[in-house]
């Protein structure tokens, strides 16, 4: 029965369910995946057709993705990518591995409020956030890097985003220290 | 009407037994009634009739005096055990052991406690079982070999009328709102027991007695109108109840039946339409920007500073700007010209028409830029060119002015 389907039906199921894997660079790419080199490994990625994003969704007015404290998690991701982003001329990814702590002190500078709950708060963005394939957290080593979906981003959408984060301030040399 | 039937004189023979009717119905809803004209209007007002009659179970023949009564009402305040009191006194529940003046024992009617059962029993699932209970009992009743057909067709006419009546309510129970129909979704509850109970009787009624075959027709049709009138609701309900996910709809009986005998397949359609592998969220850098911009701010927004009040002159004083632009149609146009003073526009043509229109565009642009040294120049005349690329070109000259 299973040998029925296709390879890419198979890649796109277990992208679904997994979310972003990661094989060995020598092995191929099933059709209808977008494929991000990561060093001796690539990450399988559902790809959308003709060079969409999920943003054409709000063109066809249909609801996107629902998802719990957006703007919390987009704030946590965008003090990662000020630290990992390092060169902001180049593209997001693969960019460069930043201590954690270094992101925390940036989102609370970013937020009003207890800096302890706000780093409790981004902690589990951070980690949710790596779940679904936008950053690569090690937590053991306590290091953040971006993730493979930035290599999705169409890079004439970048940008504002490259201004943000030019404007944006670094952490402060404690958090580097810290580590 | 008097005419055809005259009016016949009461008698006091029909007085009394009107009275004695009359009788009957007040003991039975006296427990109901607030005083001697309504309703009761607080459920707590039966409580204290159920727990006087309870009282008055266990007292015997005896009966009981005015003051044990009040102790065995002692929860409810005095005036509302008063104002019972005196009422099912009026309708005949409570009465003197004895009649005569300053009795102080009392007894209880039983019609009374058989009417406040029926009554419980009605509240718990608005007549449904009572329904269940009066086929059961018109069963036996037919089998019975003592029944008369005046007593089967008044049964089979009295049922009639109950289903149309329930049919009507659930009719209209159908066409009201959703959450009407929600709220009486237990009397939709078992339709079909019902409904094939009656069947059967009605069977019954017309094997015994075929002459009762008109009140049985009747029967019939209320039956079936009935029939429809649940399955319609049911319809609608089971319609909104995917939306709503209630599942109080139905009997918990019937869920647990059905999570037994179900097929795999139609356990699984249960859960037609979730998706449990949600494709991870976008975040699309103009989403992030827009984020980070509405955060809660640490510091308040600062004010801009105050504008000085003079016109304001601008940027286009400053030294550098617009060279870019000019910079580029400069390098266009030298390598138009190739280090010649002039240059045939149709030459610099040639070519598919994309790139020629985007060079034509420049050299314009070039000759209209006041700081730059080139201009176009056209003569007259059109050369058809058919077949090449532009179609046609008028003769023009690229050329440079400072020399």
């Amino acid at each position: 029965m299973s040998d029925e389907w296709a390879p890419g039906i198979l890649a796109r199921a277990r992208a679904r369910v997994t979310g972003a894997v990661s094989v060995p660079a020598a092995e191929p790419v099933p059709p209808g995946l977008a494929a991000v080199p990561d060093g001796p490994r690539t990450w399988l990625l559902p790809s959308w057709p003709d060079g969409a994003t999920p943003a054409v969704l709000e063109q066809y007015e249909l609801a996107p993705m629902p998802l719990d404290r957006s703007g919390q998690a987009r704030r946590v991701l965008a003090a990662a990518l000020r630290c990992c982003w390092a060169n902001l001329d180049d593209a997001p990814w693969p960019g460069v591995p930043a201590p954690v702590p270094a992101v925390l002190d940036v989102y609370a500078g970013m937020t009003r409020g207890d800096a302890a709950l706000a780093g409790r708060w981004a902690t589990g963005e951070l980690r949710r956030l790596a779940d679904t394939g936008w950053l690569v957290l090690d937590e053991a080593r306590g290091v953040v890097r971006t993730g493979p979906r930035t290599a999705l981003w169409p890079h004439e959408a970048l940008g504002p985003l490259r201004d943000l984060l030019r404007r944006m301030p670094g952490p402060s040399r404690e958090a580097l220290g810290d580590e | 009407m008097s005419a055809v039937d005259p009016e016949p004189v009461p008698s006091l023979d029909d007085a009394l037994e009107g009275e004695a009717v009359l009788g009957v119905y007040r003991q039975m809803f006296a427990a109901l009634a607030r005083d001697g004209g309504a309703v009761v209007d607080d459920p707590e007002l039966v409580d204290v009739a159920e727990t006087l009659l309870a009282a008055f179970a266990d007292a015997g023949e005896d009966g009981l005096s005015r003051e044990q009564m009040r102790y065995v009402c002692r929860r409810y305040p005095a005036e509302v055990f008063e104002n019972r009191l005196r009422v099912l006194k009026g309708l005949g529940a409570v009465r003197e052991v004895f009649p005569k003046p300053n009795q102080l024992r009392y007894r209880a009617s039983f019609t009374s406690v058989v009417g406040l059962m029926f009554v419980r029993r009605m509240m718990l699932d608005g007549g449904q079982s009572e329904m269940h209970r009066l086929l059961a009992l018109e069963q036996l009743n037919v089998a019975d070999p003592r029944m008369t057909p005046a007593q089967a067709r008044a049964g089979a006419e009295g049922l009639a009328r109950a289903f149309r009546l329930w049919s009507v309510e659930l009719l209209t129970l159908t066409n009201g709102t959703i959450e009407e129909l929600r709220e009486q979704a237990p009397k939709l509850w078992g339709a079909d027991e019902i409904l094939a109970g009656a069947e059967r009787l009605h069977g019954a009624i017309l094997r015994r007695w075929p002459e009762l075959d008109r009140t049985c027709t009747e029967l019939r049709a209320a039956l079936y109108a009935y029939g429809d009138a649940s399955r319609r609701a049911a319809a609608r309900l089971s319609d909104s109840a995917g939306l709503t996910r209630n599942l109080t709809l139905l009997p918990p009986e019937t869920w647990r039946t059905f999570a037994r005998t179900a097929s795999r397949d139609e356990l699984a359609a249960v859960l037609d339409g979730f998706v449990f592998d949600a494709p991870a969220p976008w975040h699309e850098p103009s989403a992030v920007v827009a984020a980070v911009a509405d955060a809660p701010r640490a510091v308040p927004v600062r004010p801009a500073p105050p504008r000085p009040s003079g016109p304001d002159p601008g940027l286009a004083d400053r030294a550098d700007a617009g060279t870019a632009d000019a910079d580029r149609l400069r390098e266009v146009a030298e390598q138009a010209l190739r280090g010649r003073d002039r240059a045939d526009v149709a030459d610099l043509l040639d070519g598919d028409w994309p790139a020629a229109r985007r060079l034509l565009a420049d050299l314009s642009s070039a000759h209209l830029h006041p700081a730059l040294p080139y201009r176009l120049v056209w003569g007259d005349g059109l050369a058809a060119r058919p077949g090449a690329a532009p179609s046609w070109v008028s003769p023009g000259v690229f050329e440079r002015t400072d020399r």
